[in-house]
């Protein structure tokens, strides 16, 4: 198992920098799609199958080909991305990011603490132990969270619809 | 296994919120914009129908007294004062929104909702007690201001604030979420009481907590996660910048208080050392650069930052009495910075494609040609500088003593030197305005919209009142 | 009687709210007559006070303390807005409300002209009245506080109207640089006081309950010794408060710059009234002084430089208002010395005396002012006396009792503080007597160059013409101020000679207040020959000044020669104001700029400050993105972030 793990994390590291570093949306998008494919896949491995079908189905499935059409409608000649940054931020990005790192792994290396206990119980992940977590344990967030799909929503269509000046008067 | 019963009661003032936003916006399909020009308010008296009706089951609802929903939302004292304290700054920044959205949109009912949707994210935000909830009130208030902050689309300034906003929110809720995933880590919990009780220490907490206010920092605008911030509240049309400077404040101060409390296992020297110093950076960055701003809207942003660094010094005291300060202190504010941005909205030239911004020079003049107008900005610019016997003198009072109380004494010594320094921005609007003639370029929207004088009144006389009768006030918060 | 004492401050305050909102519809005359009763008023009021003072019981201590409101509740701390009032508010009181009317009656005419004698419009009248009556309702507020944060108002009140009226002329840049330069340099003393209520505050705040004056005084008690450090440091903190105010060494270089303001303003602010409040406040706060002898001789030595400094200076001037400006410092400086050696009465007698001499002087030199169409360099007057008589029996009469010549108001003030200054210390008697020498012969300059001999600019001189009734008449008041008021504190030793008793009315009114002040005394002769020597030595000054400057006698020219080496020295003052702005002034500007460029113009603004000025082009914003600016803003999240997460994990 440990080694399974390393493998998908290692693959999830390298979609992770793919979707960063190609020059080329579509090879972002695809990357992506690595990356997302590896943690459903982890997620299967933690006994929450049902999580990984989802991952599968809605961010490899949908979201990403979403993408891709944005891309593909927008047209292949988009700028190239990344250009023009200076420098000194990107070093500067660097080595904070690898001191945040740096501070996190001291941390990890620790023993694991209590509250992991739980993860990764054989039947934790079960579509009946889910619907009993978003249905009954966490309803209110789960609530909450369709007002902020309408939220959402509402200023995609904003932001979408083009701009019209009221008349002046 | 049956399904949980959920007492709505506790949330009503909120679920009005939300059943207003959402009959704003059909407000277009039942009174159709053509059928008749006088309903061309339709959404905005509506709305403002919502926050009144709200405040008043606020503050009818009696004392609320702590009961919980799932032990996911909970209606406490706390939550009450933010209640109300958002809802006076949402039905300010409305009755500015009355007259300034015609100027450049058309789109009310759409302005209108995202504006409810976003007071009820902060109201949700202020009675969220599980990680989740927090996160998920958060995000609702997020993404619908990130919005109302372009949403004057004519104007570039407007977009490209909204995205700097939207992206840097993004990164910094991604702290926020890290933070949660390690107090979950540490306690397998999510709800913050049960945080509390697991008493957990060491590292998970610890980190934890320290990324949680990272995130919550940024949307208080705490220095070094303020950058946004200047751009933000220029950019966004200005009765937005008015409500998010407030409300945003105040519910990301509540979450933080109550994150705060949570994590009791993490030594209070810690967490109270750091947010001193966020407090002292914030304060001085924000007097310092707001020195130095040629737009009256730029400086009032960097004004609003140092305010957070005062609001913080509330929360490093730790005691009942420091929170109780920043709760008074959150009110003041709301008078006095809405006030001071209803002035500057009335003095901006509002186009169809770019607001031309108020410069630091157009309220030059203003006591010649509007005394009132200029007596009540006066008494916020005053108030904002922490100049008795107004609002804004109390609160930082308040702060200040709890701050020394609590043995915080150099905090409150760096707060004092920092009003002192921001006297100076202050002050120079108001010598400007009694003593400079007009610049050519002063502009002052005429004739003023009633509206927007109804704000300037109420804020005003809020700023004042709050000054006077100061003691009352404050007692009442602390009982 | 006394429970309506409030309204005092009533009617300023709606003087000035009336004026601000309906002056243009009042016209000038309307606002005028506004302006005036309001003061008028708030003077009757302040004469019921003295007379409800003077019936109040002996139990009270002659105090009355009226709470209007509770103010602050904060913890065990409470601070009331309440009126102090006891014969020492009332003489202060008075002063302001007494002087004030004057000045605002003469102002009504004077202010119908502006700087360049154009007619003023009445919307500018109107709002120099508003600041006026502002003005009087804060140093009211100053003077009738009874705790420290009422005082710091009042204190910062009178700040701001001072700074709006000195920069009132604002289209001259000298009048908008003075203005600036006064509220930069108060800000310092301001500073000092904010300190020392805070640490009173911390000192006795727990105990007392309150920041009231008396609630403070009788903790005082709980310290055993004298000098304790604290009480120094709060003691020197006030003083350097009080130097900023009072315009005394190291802060007095705003006053002469003050002098660009309207001259009813220079009277009334920087001469009678908001210029004494350091000395008002040093007398009111002086059981924490006598706690404290060593701040005690800090106010002493500090009054006695100032006082010489000042007055060697304003031998030089040429400008009629800025030799009153540095004679009002130096005789400030002679307040600072009566209260710095415990002679509080003394120092209270000469800010009342002075209040009425000085007022004389600065409307009349505006008298003269206008009469010359703004001219105010004495070198270019002379022989204005047939052409200004009233004016200059005015002037005369001004100078006359600054000079400390016998019988006038100044005089007899003046010398009471010497009089204590000789049995506590000698040094400063010396440089308080070589003092009165200097300010009778610069008063007397004055007075010759500018109204005796030959007019030395005959354009000027023939169109001056005396100055309309609404200007000169009220000077008579004040005049007879500066001749008569000094009556109200004959030392017993001369009442003594006359067989009356309690002569010095003024200390026996006073005498609740610093009751517990022990004041030495001399031997009758012993304090008549000191009389002696005062007089001797004003006269000597006039002398002096009439020799050199109207009989221009060889021996006074050969003496001024003699001294003509220091000239330079006295007409750039010293060059304190070269000195300051370059140990202070410029380092501070750079470091400003350092922190601008650096903080904010190189992080912040050197990527974003285009925001709001972008006009067209729709890649600009993208553009810009890209450029890393919200690279830049991320990057000082990620290193709070960093630098936050360290903290927690190497301190937690």
């Amino acid at each position: 198992m440990p080694l399974l793990f390393a493998a998908l994390a290692l693959i999830a590291l390298v979609g992770a920098a793919g979707v960063l570093l190609s020059r080329n949306p579509v090879y972002s998008a695809l990357s992506l799609l690595l990356n997302f494919v590896a943690f459903a896949v982890m997620y299967v491995m933690l006994s929450a199958q049902f999580l990984g079908v989802v991952q599968i189905i809605v961010y490899a499935g949908a979201i990403v080909v979403l993408f891709l059409f944005v891309v593909m409608l927008i047209g292949g000649n988009l700028p190239a991305l990344g250009r023009g940054r200076r420098a000194y931020v990107r070093a500067a990005g660097v080595i904070l990011a690898a001191l945040f790192l740096l501070a996190l792994l001291f941390g990890l290396a620790r023993p694991l603490p209590n509250g992991l206990a739980a993860v990764g119980a054989p039947d934790g992940g079960s579509v009946q132990a889910l619907g009993l977590a978003l249905y009954v344990d966490h309803i209110v967030p789960f609530e909450l969270a369709s007002i902020l799909l309408l939220t959402a929503m509402l200023g995609g269509i904003v932001l979408a619809r083009r701009y019209q000046a009221p008349p002046k008067d | 296994m049956s399904l949980p019963t959920l007492d709505f009661s506790l949330i009503l003032p909120e679920l009005v919120v939300l059943i207003t936003a959402l009959l704003v916006l059909i407000a277009d399909l039942l009174w159709p914009r053509a059928a008749s020009r006088g309903r061309e308010q339709a959404p905005a008296v509506l709305a403002l129908a919502g926050l009144i009706l709200a405040g008043l089951l606020t503050l009818l609802a009696g004392e609320w007294s702590g009961a919980t929903l799932q032990g996911m939302l909970v209606a406490d004292a706390l939550a009450r004062y933010l209640n109300l304290v958002v809802l006076l700054a949402a039905a300010l920044g409305l009755l500015l929104s009355w007259s300034y959205l015609p100027h450049f949109s058309t789109q009310r009912s759409e302005y209108y909702a995202l504006y409810l949707l976003a007071v009820a994210g902060m109201l949700f935000l202020g009675k969220s007690i599980e990680l989740i909830t927090l996160f998920v009130s958060l995000e609702i208030l997020s993404i619908a201001l990130y919005v109302l902050t372009g949403f004057h689309r004519g104007q570039l300034a407007g977009g490209e604030a909204a995205l700097k906003y939207f992206l840097l929110g993004a990164f910094s809720s991604g702290f926020l979420l890290y933070g949660a995933a390690l107090f979950y880590a540490a306690t397998g919990a999510t709800r913050l009481a049960d945080i509390a009780a697991q008493n957990a220490g060491g590292f998970y907490m610890l980190a934890g907590l320290a990324l949680f206010l990272v995130g919550l920092g940024f949307k208080l605008a705490v220095a070094p996660f303020h950058m946004w911030a200047p751009d933000a509240y220029q950019g966004a049309p200005t009765p937005v910048t008015a409500f998010m400077s407030v409300g945003t404040k105040a519910a990301a101060l509540v979450a933080l208080f109550r994150v705060v409390q949570a994590a009791g296992s993490v030594p209070v020297g810690v967490w109270a050392t750091a947010l001193a110093f966020l407090s002292l950076l914030t304060m001085t960055l924000g007097n310092l650069a707001a020195l130095r701003q040629s737009s009256l809207k730029r400086m009032l942003a960097y004004s609003s930052i140092a305010h957070a660094g005062y609001l913080l010094v509330g929360v490093v005291a730790g005691t009942a009495a420091g929170f109780d300060a920043v709760l008074f202190y959150l009110f003041a504010y709301a008078f006095m910075n809405i006030g001071a941005f209803a002035i500057a909205s009335l003095l901006e030239r509002p186009g169809f494609y770019a607001v031309q911004d108020a410069g630091i020079h157009a309220a030059d003049g203003l006591f010649g040609r509007r005394p009132w107008l200029a007596v009540a900005m006066a008494m916020f610019m005053l108030s904002l500088a922490g100049i008795p016997p107004l609002a804004g003198f109390f609160g930082k009072l308040y702060l200040f003593a709890a701050a020394v109380e609590s043995g915080w004494a150099w905090l409150a010594v760096a707060g004092v030197l920092n009003s002192v320094i921001s006297a100076y921005y202050y002050l120079r609007v108001v010598v400007g305005m009694f003593m400079a003639e007009p610049s050519a370029s002063a502009h002052l929207r005429l004739p003023l919209p009633a509206s927007a004088t109804l704000a300037v009144a109420l804020t005003a006389l809020g700023t004042l009142l709050f000054g006077l009768l100061a003691t009352p006030w404050f007692q009442g918060i602390s009982r | 009687m006394l429970n309506y004492s409030w309204l005092i401050l009533l009617f300023p305050a709606a003087g000035a709210v009336i004026n601000a909102f309906w002056g243009r519809r009042l016209g000038r005359r309307g606002v005028a007559v506004v302006a005036n009763l309001a003061v008028l008023a708030a003077l009757i009021m302040a004469l019921i006070m003295a007379a409800g003072v003077r019936s109040l019981p002996a139990a009270a201590h002659g105090r009355y303390e009226l709470t209007l409101w509770q103010w602050i509740g904060v913890g065990d701390l409470q601070v009331d807005l309440a009126l102090l009032i006891d014969p020492l508010s009332v003489v202060m009181a008075l002063v302001v409300t007494g002087v004030g009317f004057i000045i605002h009656l003469y102002a009504a005419t004077y202010m119908k002209l502006d700087d360049e004698h154009h007619p003023l419009d009445a919307r500018r009248y109107a709002r120099f009245f508003v600041y006026l009556n502002f003005f009087i309702l804060m140093m009211l507020t100053l003077v009738l506080a009874n705790n420290f944060l009422q005082l710091y108002v009042g204190w910062e009140g009178v700040g701001l109207a001072s700074y709006l009226l000195i920069g009132f002329w604002f289209h001259k840049p000298s009048a908008a640089e003075a203005g600036k330069k006064a509220f930069i340099v108060n800000r310092i003393g301001d500073f000092g006081l904010a300190l020392a209520i805070m640490w009173l505050f911390f000192l006795f705040g727990k105990s007392a309950g309150s920041l009231g004056f008396h609630d403070l005084f009788a903790q005082l008690e709980t310290l055993s010794a004298q000098n304790s450090p604290a009480l120094v440091g709060i003691t020197l903190l006030l003083l350097l408060a009080a130097t900023g105010k009072s315009a005394q060494i190291p802060l007095f270089v705003w006053l002469p710059d003050a002098m660009e303001g309207p001259s009813p303003v220079s009277a009334l602010i920087h001469a009678a009234t908001m210029v004494t409040a350091g000395v008002y406040m040093i007398a009111r706060t002086h059981p924490l002084y006598e706690m404290t002898p060593a701040s005690m001789t800090a106010v002493a030595w500090i009054g006695g430089l100032t006082a010489l400094l000042a007055a060697s200076i304003a031998l030089v001037q040429t400008d009629l208002k800025r030799i009153l400006a540095y004679s009002t410092i130096s005789q400030l400086g002679y307040m600072f010395l009566g209260v710095g050696v415990g002679a509080y009465a003394a120092g209270i007698f000469h800010l009342t005396t002075h209040a009425f001499y000085k007022a004389l002087l600065f409307l009349a030199a505006g008298s003269v002012m206008h009469a010359l169409h703004g001219e105010l360099n004495i070198d270019r007057m002379g022989g204005l006396r047939a052409k200004l008589p009233r004016t200059y029996a005015q002037f005369l009469i001004g100078a006359a009792a600054l000079a400390g010549l016998p019988l006038l108001a100044g005089f007899w003030s003046k010398d009471e503080i010497l009089y204590i200054t000789y049995q506590k210390n000698m040094p400063l008697y010396i440089i308080g007597l070589f003092t009165a020498f200097l300010t009778a012969f610069y008063s007397f300059r004055a007075v010759f160059r500018a109204f005796h001999g030959a007019p030395r600019d005959h354009h000027l001189h023939d169109h001056a013409a005396e100055q309309p009734a609404g200007m000169t008449r009220p000077l008579w008041v004040l005049a007879a101020g500066a001749l008569f008021a000094g009556l109200i504190g004959i030392p017993a030793a001369v009442g003594g000679l006359f067989g009356v008793e309690h002569s010095h009315l003024l200390e026996a009114w006073l005498h609740p207040v610093f009751a517990n002040v022990q004041t030495p005394h001399l031997p009758a002769w012993w304090e008549l020959g000191l009389l002696g020597a005062s007089s001797l030595i004003a006269l000597a000054g006039l002398g002096l000044a009439y020799a050199r400057y109207v009989r221009q006698a060889g021996w006074a020219l050969r003496l001024q020669r003699l001294f003509s080496p220091v000239q330079p020295l006295l007409e750039h003052k010293y060059w304190i104001d070269e000195i300051y702005m370059a140990a202070i002034v410029t380092p501070l500007r750079r470091l400003a700029r350092f922190f601008y460029t650096f903080g904010d113009q190189t992080v912040i603004e050197g990527a974003v400050n285009g925001l709001g000025r972008v006009t067209a082009g729709a890649g600009v914003a993208v553009a810009r993105l890209q450029s890393g600016v919200v690279g830049l803003y991320a990057l000082s999240l990620l290193l709070g972030a960093v630098g936050l997460l360290g903290f927690f994990l190497l301190f937690g």
